[in-house]
C-alpha cells in the first residue's frame, strides 16, 4: 500500500513541478525582482525577500534571526498558512544556506525555494496542502557579511565571517591579508621556482601541480603561495588574512578545537548562535537541509554510516601549505627540566594514579546509527533522481558543521549537499559499479573519483566554458623575484555559473517538497469504551504515526534529543485504576501506519467527556473527545 | 501620646548608642586591630545581604575597590564582580590577576561567604601585615562571589530542593511544559522533608533502636509501625506525579567551553556552551581580561583541591604544567587539613564542560576548584576518629551526625517528625529531615576559619602567579661598533607565563621580546638557559629564527622560578631598551648603553 503512495506522490510531484516551472518562466519576464540568472547580492536579497513574501502576507512572514558584525540581518522566511494548528505545533522543515561565505549557490536555491512555495500555493494542490498543514523555514543566508565579498572588485573566496583574529597567534590582528598583485581582479596562487620547493608541473596538466616524489626520481622546483606579500614581515606569505570565523567550523559536532578558523569555542559566533538560539527555539524541526560544503545527499552515508571522504582541491592546499610552522614560531623548548623545584620527578603525578572514582565516558556518537541508515540512503537516492546531480563537487570534512549538529545532536533528519556537481571522468563501467555498491558498500561510495579533484573541476570548466582557472602570467614579485600567479579563481570552484541557477532552484524546489512528504503524522486512530458499571470504564485507544519517517529516530531517542511522544488522559490523575498512567509516553513509533496501544481503567461518571491528547515533538499532535456511556 | 514620646525617647538612645560605637571601638584598637567594616562570618548570606556588604566594602574603600555588574541571571539578578586593584602601582591591565568566582552551583553557598571574607581581609590588613600589603600592590583580583545568584537566592529563600541548578526554564518531564511541577514546602518551615503515615502493625518502616531519628526498613518477616509516603510535596500540575519539574533542571557547571558534550554523553550540558546567561557573562568578562593568570572557582563539598582535566579522554596535562599544578597543590593541602589535592576524573568523577578545563584549556588560565567542607572536619583529632570506628560508641559513623547536632547544634540541624493534614494523604507526620545548611556547609560556627584557610591558599596562588623581572645585564664589545649584550629575564614565582597547554592551544596572545635603539642593529639573538653553567662550558647556542629581532616572538613564555639569559649580537651605539611583555606575567624593562 505505501509503495503505491509513494509512486502517486512522485507521479503527481513530477507534473506538478513542470507546469510550475513554465508558469515561472513567465513570470520571470515581467518581475525584476524574481530574476534567478545572477548572484544577489545581499541588498538584492534583502529587496527581493520582503518583496515575494509581501505578496503573500497571509502564508509568509520574514524575520530577522540575529544581526552579523557588520550589522546585516540574518533573514528566516517562515511558510506557513497559520490557520487552524499553531505553526510551531507542526513538523517543519529547515532550510539553511550559506554557511561558508564562498557557497553562493546555495543561497540561490533556497531563494528560489522560497519563491517557488509561495509562488505555487494556489496553482499546485500539493504545495497547498504542505503550507497549510506543515512550515517551512528558509534561511537563505547565514553568513551575508563573507557573502558580501563575492561581490568586490577583487575576488579573495573568503569562506569566514569578519571577526578579527589573531589566526597566527603573533600579537597582531589580521596583519597580512592577500593582494591581488597582477590586478586580474582575483586572489590566485603564485608558483615560485625555489631549490626548497616540494611541487611540480603537473605532466598530464601542465596548468596543474603535483607534489614531487622523491622514490619516483621527482623533484620538486616550486613552492607555492596564496597570491599576495609578506606584509608583516615575519617570513610567511598572507598567514593572518583579515578575520574570521567559519560559521560551519563553530557547530558543536566533531568541533576541531583550538583550530583558528573554528574560532575561540562552539557557537562563539554572532551567525551561529543565531542559529542555534532559533533551532532550539522550534523543536517542532524534523528535518534539516542545508547547503554547504559537505555532502551526505549525493553520496550517502555508507552502512558503517560514515561519510564519504573530502575532496579538496591540492592547488590550495599546496599553497597554504607554505604556512605551516607559521603559528609555531617562538617556541623555544628548552631541552631541560625547569628548575628550582624539588629536582626529578621523585612521585608519581596525580595523572599516574589509578582512577579511583573514574568512570570511563562513553563519547558522542561520530556515525549515523545502523538503523537509521537507511531513511538517509533512501532520501539520498531519492535526491539524486530529483536532481540529476551524481557526482560531488569540491566537498570538505564536516567539523563543526550545523548539518552534522542537525542529525548528532538535535537528533532528526539532517543533510547538507553542495547544491550543484560536476560530471565525473570515471568511465561508465566504474560509475555502474559505484551505484551497484551504493550505500550497501562499507567503503565510502565515490571513492574511485577522489585522486584529483584538481583535474575534474578543470576539464569541467573547459568543455563548459566556464571563466574559472586564471593562466599562469609572470609576476615579479617584490620579496620572491619572478614567480608566475595564476590557478582556479576564487568562488568559481564551490559555485556553478548564475546561468546554472533557475534549473538547480526547480530541481531543489522539488526535493524539498518531497522531503516535506516525510515528516511523522501521529493520529489517535481508534478509541473504545467498554462500561462495566458501578462507575467502572475501560478506555482503549490506539495512536498511529501516518507519516514516512518515525517520530524519532534511533539517534534522536539515544541521544535525548527528540522529546517522547505524550499521551496524556484528561482526567484527574487519581480516577485511573490501572492499566496505563493518566500521562504516558513512548520513545518512538515507525511510521507507515504504526500503531502504539493503550488502555486505562478508570473511575468515571456515565455521559462525562474526557479528552485524550497525543503530542509528538516531530510529529504533529492529535486529540480527541471520549464519552463514557 | 504616651507612645510617641517613648518612640522618640528610644530614638534618641539609639542614636547616642551610634555616636558612642566609635569611641568603644577606639578602646578596643590597643590589643587588636581595629576593623573598619563589620561582617558576620558566622551566617550565611542571602543575595542582597551579600551585595549590601560588597557595597559597604567599596564605599569604604573607594580606592581600591570598584563594584560592577558583569550582567543578569536568568531572573534578572546581577552578577556582581568585586575588582580590587591598588591604581597607584599600576594599571589592571598591567598586573596579573587573579579571578576567584563561587556558588556556580546554587546550593554550594559557602564560597560566597569566603569571597566576601576575602575582599574584606584583603582590605583590612592593606598597610598592615606587609604581605597582604605587598600582593595588593603586586596582584589585581576580581571576585565574584556568586555566579548563579538565582540559585543562591532560591537556596536561601526556599527549601533547598533543587538549588544546584540555574533558573532557566527546562521541561525536566517532557509535557511541554516549564518548570510547572517543583517541591512544595507544606508546612512552610524551611526544607523540604520527608512524609510518613503510623499504620500500626502494618508498615513497611520502624522507628530504629539506635537512635529515635533513624527510620529503617522492617527486616524480612516482620512488620512495622509506618509507611513512607515520599517527600513533601503535591502534584501542583495533575499529571499524576509530584515534585517532577522544579526550576531548573541542568548543571550550570556543564555548559562551559571545553569538552563541551550534548545532554546525552554529559546530562545537564543545555544545548550549547555559554547558553546559560550567567556562563556567558563570566565568560565574557574573562575573555575580555587577558591578564587573569590564576583562578579558583569553589564549590561544595568533600574537602578536595580539583585540578582538571575533567575527563580522561581530554589527556593527561604536560608535565611542566603538571609540576606547576602539583607545587601549588601540595601546598594546598598543608595550608587545608582534610582537604585532598586531586585530578577531577581520576579522583571525583568526569565532569565534561566544566568551567575550570575551559580556564585552564581555553583560556591558559593555572585554576583550582576547592570543593569546601570536609565531613572529617566534624570531629578532627586522631582520638575521635579512632572512636568513630567503634559501633558502640556515640559518635560512630551511624550516629555522629545527631551526636554533633545534640550537643554542638543543641538540636538546631534535625527536623523532627511533626503531624499534618495532608491534602491527599490526611493525617500524616513531616519530618525525618536535616536542615539544608547541614552537610554540604559547615556549621555556622565553624565557617570563619573554612573561609580563613581557603582564602589563604587562593592568596598563595595569587603570590605565585608569573610576574616578569629584568635582571643583571652585561655588555661586552666584540669590536668596533659589535656588542654582545646579555640580559637575564626572570619568573621567581612558580607559575609561567604561558602554560605548555594554552601554547599549544594557542589561546595566549605570546609573549614579546623587544629592542629599542636608535640606529641598532640586532645581527642575532639566542636564549642561553643557564648563564653560570655558559660561562664555563660555553656551547654554541641556537640562532632564534625569526626574521624580526627586534620584536622577538616566544610563545613558550617564560617558566616559574627559572632566570633566561637573552643574548643579542647588536651593532650600532648609544642607549637600548629592552622589554619582556607578557600578558599574564606583566612587563618589565631595562636599559643598556653600547659602549
Amino acid at each position: 500500500m505505501y509503495n503505491v503512495l509513494k509512486f502517486f506522490h512522485f507521479r503527481r510531484f513530477g507534473v506538478t513541478s513542470l507546469t510550475v516551472f513554465c508558469t515561472f518562466l513567465l513570470f520571470v519576464s515581467t518581475v525584476a525582482a524574481q530574476d534567478f540568472s545572477k548572484y544577489h547580492t545581499y541588498d538584492e536579497l534583502t529587496r527581493v525577500l520582503r518583496l515575494i513574501v509581501n505578496d503573500h502576507k497571509n502564508i509568509a512572514k520574514l524575520e530577522s534571526i540575529g544581526k552579523t558584525l557588520e550589522g546585516r540581518d540574518i533573514w528566516l522566511v517562515e511558510i506557513a498558512n497559520p490557520k487552524d494548528v499553531p505553526v510551531e505545533q507542526r513538523p517543519a522543515l529547515f532550510i539553511g544556506a550559506n554557511f561558508e561565505g564562498d557557497h553562493l549557490i546555495g543561497s540561490e536555491i533556497a531563494l528560489y525555494i522560497v519563491d517557488y512555495l509561495l509562488k505555487n500555493y494556489n496553482s499546485s494542490s500539493e504545495v497547498k496542502e504542505k503550507i497549510d498543514n506543515h512550515v517551512f523555514y528558509i534561511v537563505p543566508r547565514v553568513n551575508p557579511d563573507a557573502a558580501e565579498m563575492f561581490f568586490a572588485n577583487v575576488k579573495i573566496g573568503r569562506k569566514t565571517n569578519t571577526r578579527p583574529y589573531d589566526g597566527d597567534n603573533d600579537g597582531r590582528m589580521d596583519e597580512d591579508g592577500p593582494e591581488d598583485l597582477n590586478k586580474d581582479g582575483c586572489v590566485t596562487v603564485m608558483r615560485a621556482r625555489d631549490t626548497e620547493g616540494e611541487y611540480m608541473i603537473n605532466p598530464g596538466e601542465p596548468r596543474l601541480m603535483k607534489k614531487a616524489d622523491p622514490k619516483k626520481g621527482e623533484t620538486g622546483i616550486y613552492k607555492l603561495y596564496r597570491e599576495g606579500i609578506d606584509n608583516d614581515k615575519d617570513g610567511f606569505i598572507n598567514e593572518d588574512p583579515p578575520g574570521g570565523i567559519d560559521i560551519n567550523r563553530n557547530f558543536q559536532h566533531e568541533y576541531p578545537y583550538y583550530n583558528p578558523d573554528a574560532g575561540w569555542h562552539m557557537i562563539s559566533e554572532l551567525e551561529s548562535r543565531a542559529i542555534i538560539g532559533w533551532i532550539i527555539a522550534h523543536r517542532n524541526v524534523a528535518i534539516i537541509l542545508t547547503f554547504g560544503e559537505s555532502d551526505n545527499l549525493i553520496t550517502a552515508p555508507n552502512s558503517r554510516g560514515q561519510l564519504g571522504p573530502a575532496k579538496e582541491i591540492d592547488l590550495f592546499k599546496f599553497a597554504d601549505a607554505s604556512n605551516d610552522g607559521a603559528s609555531e614560531v617562538g617556541i623555544f623548548p628548552t631541552g631541560r627540566r625547569v628548575s628550582g623545584f624539588r629536582g626529578p620527578r621523585s612521585q608519581p603525578t596525580q595523572q599516574q594514579q589509578p582512577p579511583s572514582r573514574g568512570r570511563p565516558s562513553r563519547g558522542p556518537a561520530t556515525t549515523v546509527d545502523t538503523t537509521d541508515i537507511e531513511y538517509f540512503s533512501t532520501i539520498s537516492k531519492k535526491y539524486v533522481e530529483l536532481t540529476g546531480i551524481k557526482n560531488q563537487p569540491v566537498v570538505r570534512k564536516p567539523q563543526g558543521a550545523f548539518f552534522q549538529y542537525g542529525y548528532y545532536q538535535f537528533g532528526v533528519p539532517s543533510f547538507s549537499t553542495p547544491g550543484w556537481g560536476i560530471p565525473s571522468l570515471a568511465s561508465d563501467s566504474l560509475q555502474g559499479r559505484q551505484s551497484q555498491r551504493g550505500a550497501g558498500s562499507l567503503r565510502p561510495s565515490g571513492r574511485g573519483q577522489t585522486a584529483d579533484i584538481d583535474s575534474l573541476l578543470l576539464k569541467w570548466m573547459d568543455s563548459e566554458g566556464v571563466d574559472g582557472f586564471a593562466n599562469w602570467t609572470k609576476y615579479n614579485h617584490p620579496e620572491l623575484g619572478e614567480v608566475e600567479i595564476g590557478g582556479f579563481k576564487p568562488y568559481a570552484v564551490t559555485n556553478p555559473p548564475a546561468e546554472k541557477i533557475a534549473s538547480l532552484g526547480a530541481s531543489h524546489a522539488g526535493f524539498a517538497v518531497y522531503l516535506s512528504t516525510l515528516f511523522p503524522q501521529v493520529k489517535i486512530a481508534k478509541t473504545e469504551v467498554t462500561n462495566h458499571s458501578g462507575g467502572i470504564f475501560r478506555i482503549k485507544a490506539e495512536v498511529e504515526n501516518t507519516g514516512f519517517l518515525p517520530t524519532a529516530l534511533a539517534h534522536g531517542v539515544h541521544s535525548r534529543s527528540v522529546k517522547p511522544t505524550m499521551v496524556q488522559l484528561g482526567i484527574e490523575p487519581e480516577a485511573v485504576i490501572s492499566g496505563n498512567n493518566k500521562t504516558s509516553f513512548f520513545q518512538a513509533l515507525a511510521g507507515s501506519g504504526k500503531r502504539q496501544k493503550y488502555e486505562w481503567l478508570i473511575k468515571g461518571k456515565r455521559g462525562a467527556r474526557i479528552e485524550l491528547k497525543v503530542v509528538s515533538q516531530k510529529g504533529g499532535s492529535d486529540k480527541t473527545t471520549i464519552t463514557l456511556k | 501620646m504616651k507612645v510617641l514620646y517613648k518612640v522618640f525617647a528610644s530614638l534618641v538612645i539609639i542614636m547616642f548608642v551610634f555616636a558612642l560605637t566609635p569611641t568603644i571601638m577606639v578602646g578596643q584598637s590597643a590589643s587588636d586591630p581595629q576593623i573598619k567594616v563589620k561582617i558576620d562570618f558566622n551566617r550565611w548570606h542571602d543575595v542582597p545581604e551579600l551585595y549590601a556588604d560588597m557595597k559597604r566594602l567599596q564605599q569604604a574603600w573607594p580606592r581600591f575597590l570598584k563594584l560592577e555588574s558583569i550582567g543578569k541571571s536568568h531572573n534578572g539578578l546581577d552578577i556582581m564582580v568585586m575588582t580590587i586593584n591598588n591604581p597607584d602601582t599600576g594599571p589592571e591591565m598591567s598586573k596579573a590577576g587573579m579571578y576567584v568566582e563561587a556558588n556556580i552551583h546554587g546550593n554550594e553557598i559557602q564560597g560566597g561567604e569566603i569571597c566576601l571574607y576575602t575582599i574584606w581581609y584583603l582590605m583590612e590588613n592593606y598597610g598592615r601585615i606587609d604581605n597582604i600589603t605587598r600582593l595588593v600592590d603586586e596582584r589585581v583580583f576580581y571576585i565574584v562571589p556568586t555566579v548563579n545568584p538565582d540559585g543562591r537566592q532560591y537556596f536561601m529563600e526556599g527549601a533547598g530542593g533543587g538549588a544546584r541548578s540555574g533558573h532557566v526554564p527546562v521541561d525536566s518531564d517532557n509535557d511541554g511544559l516549564y518548570d510547572e511541577d517543583g517541591p512544595n514546602d507544606l508546612n512552610g518551615n524551611g526544607v523540604i522533608e520527608q512524609i510518613r503515615k503510623y499504620v500500626p502493625g502494618k508498615g513497611t518502616h520502624r522507628i530504629s533502636h539506635i537512635d529515635k531519628r533513624i527510620m529503617e526498613p522492617v527486616p524480612f518477616g516482620e512488620t512495622g509501625d509506618y509507611i513512607i509516603l515520599g517527600s513533601e510535596g503535591i502534584d501542583d500540575d495533575g499529571d499524576g506525579r509530584v515534585n517532577e519539574d522544579g526550576p531548573g533542571g541542568y548543571d550550570p557547571n556543564r555548559n562551559w567551553g571545553t569538552d563541551w558534550q550534548p545532554n546525552y554523553v554529559q546530562g545537564g550540558s543545555m544545548d550549547y556552551p555559554f547558553q546559560l546567561p550567567e556562563a556567558r557573562a563570566v565568560n565574557d568578562f574573562l575573555m575580555s581580561h587577558p591578564n587573569i593568570a590564576g583562578a579558583q572557582s569553589y564549590h561544595n563539598s568533600g574537602g578536595m583541591i580539583l585540578r582538571g582535566p575533567g575527563a580522561e579522554w581530554q589527556g593527561a596535562y604536560p608535565r611542566e604544567d603538571i609540576q606547576v599544578y602539583d607545587e601549588l597543590g601540595k601546598n594546598g593541602e598543608r595550608i587545608l587539613p582534610f582537604y585532598r589535592y586531586i585530578v577531577i576524573w581520576s579522583g571525583l568523577y568526569t565532569v565534561h564542560g566544566g568551567s575550570i578545563d575551559w580556564t585552564d584549556d581555553g583560556l591558559g588560565i593555572i585554576t583550582f576548584s576547592n570543593e569546601l567542607w570536609s565531613g572529617g572536619q566534624y570531629f578532627t583529632s586522631p582520638e575521635l576518629k579512632e572512636q568513630q570506628k567503634d559501633p558502640e560508641s556515640p559518635i560512630s559513623s551511624r550516629v555522629s551526625s545527631y551526636f554533633f547536632d545534640d550537643y554542638l547544634e543543641f538540636g538546631d540541624k534535625f527536623m523532627e517528625w511533626k503531624e499534618f493534614d495532608h491534602p491527599q494523604y490526611g493525617k500524616v507526620e513531616i519530618g525525618g529531615s536535616w536542615r539544608k545548611t547541614r552537610g554540604r556547609v559547615p556549621p555556622r560556627f565553624m565557617n570563619e576559619e573554612l573561609c580563613h584557610r581557603n582564602m589563604a591558599f587562593t592568596l598563595y596562588q595569587a603570590d605565585e602567579m608569573p610576574m616578569i623581572k629584568m635582571g643583571e645585564t652585561e655588555v661586552e664589545k666584540v669590536d668596533g661598533n659589535v656588542y654582545k649584550v646579555l640580559v637575564d629575564i626572570t619568573n621567581p614565582k612558580v607559575a609561567p607565563t604561558i602554560t605548555v597547554r594554552a601554547a599549544r592551544n594557542k589561546v595566549v596572545k605570546p609573549d614579546l621580546l623587544m629592542l629599542e635603539g636608535k640606529n641598532v642593529e640586532v645581527i642575532s639573538a639566542s636564549w642561553i638557559d643557564n648563564k653560570e653553567v655558559y660561562k664555563y662550558r660555553p656551547s654554541v647556542t641556537n640562532l632564534i629564527d625569526q626574521q624580526d629581532l627586534k620584536r622577538i616572538i616566544v610563545r613558550s613564555g617564560h617558566y616559574g622560578k627559572t632566570t633566561k639569559t637573552i643574548q643579542y649580537l647588536v651593532k650600532g651605539s648609544g642607549e637600548i631598551n629592552i622589554t619582556y611583555d607578557s600578558v599574564k606575567g606583566g612587563k618589565a624593562t631595562t636599559k643598556v648603553n653600547l659602549r
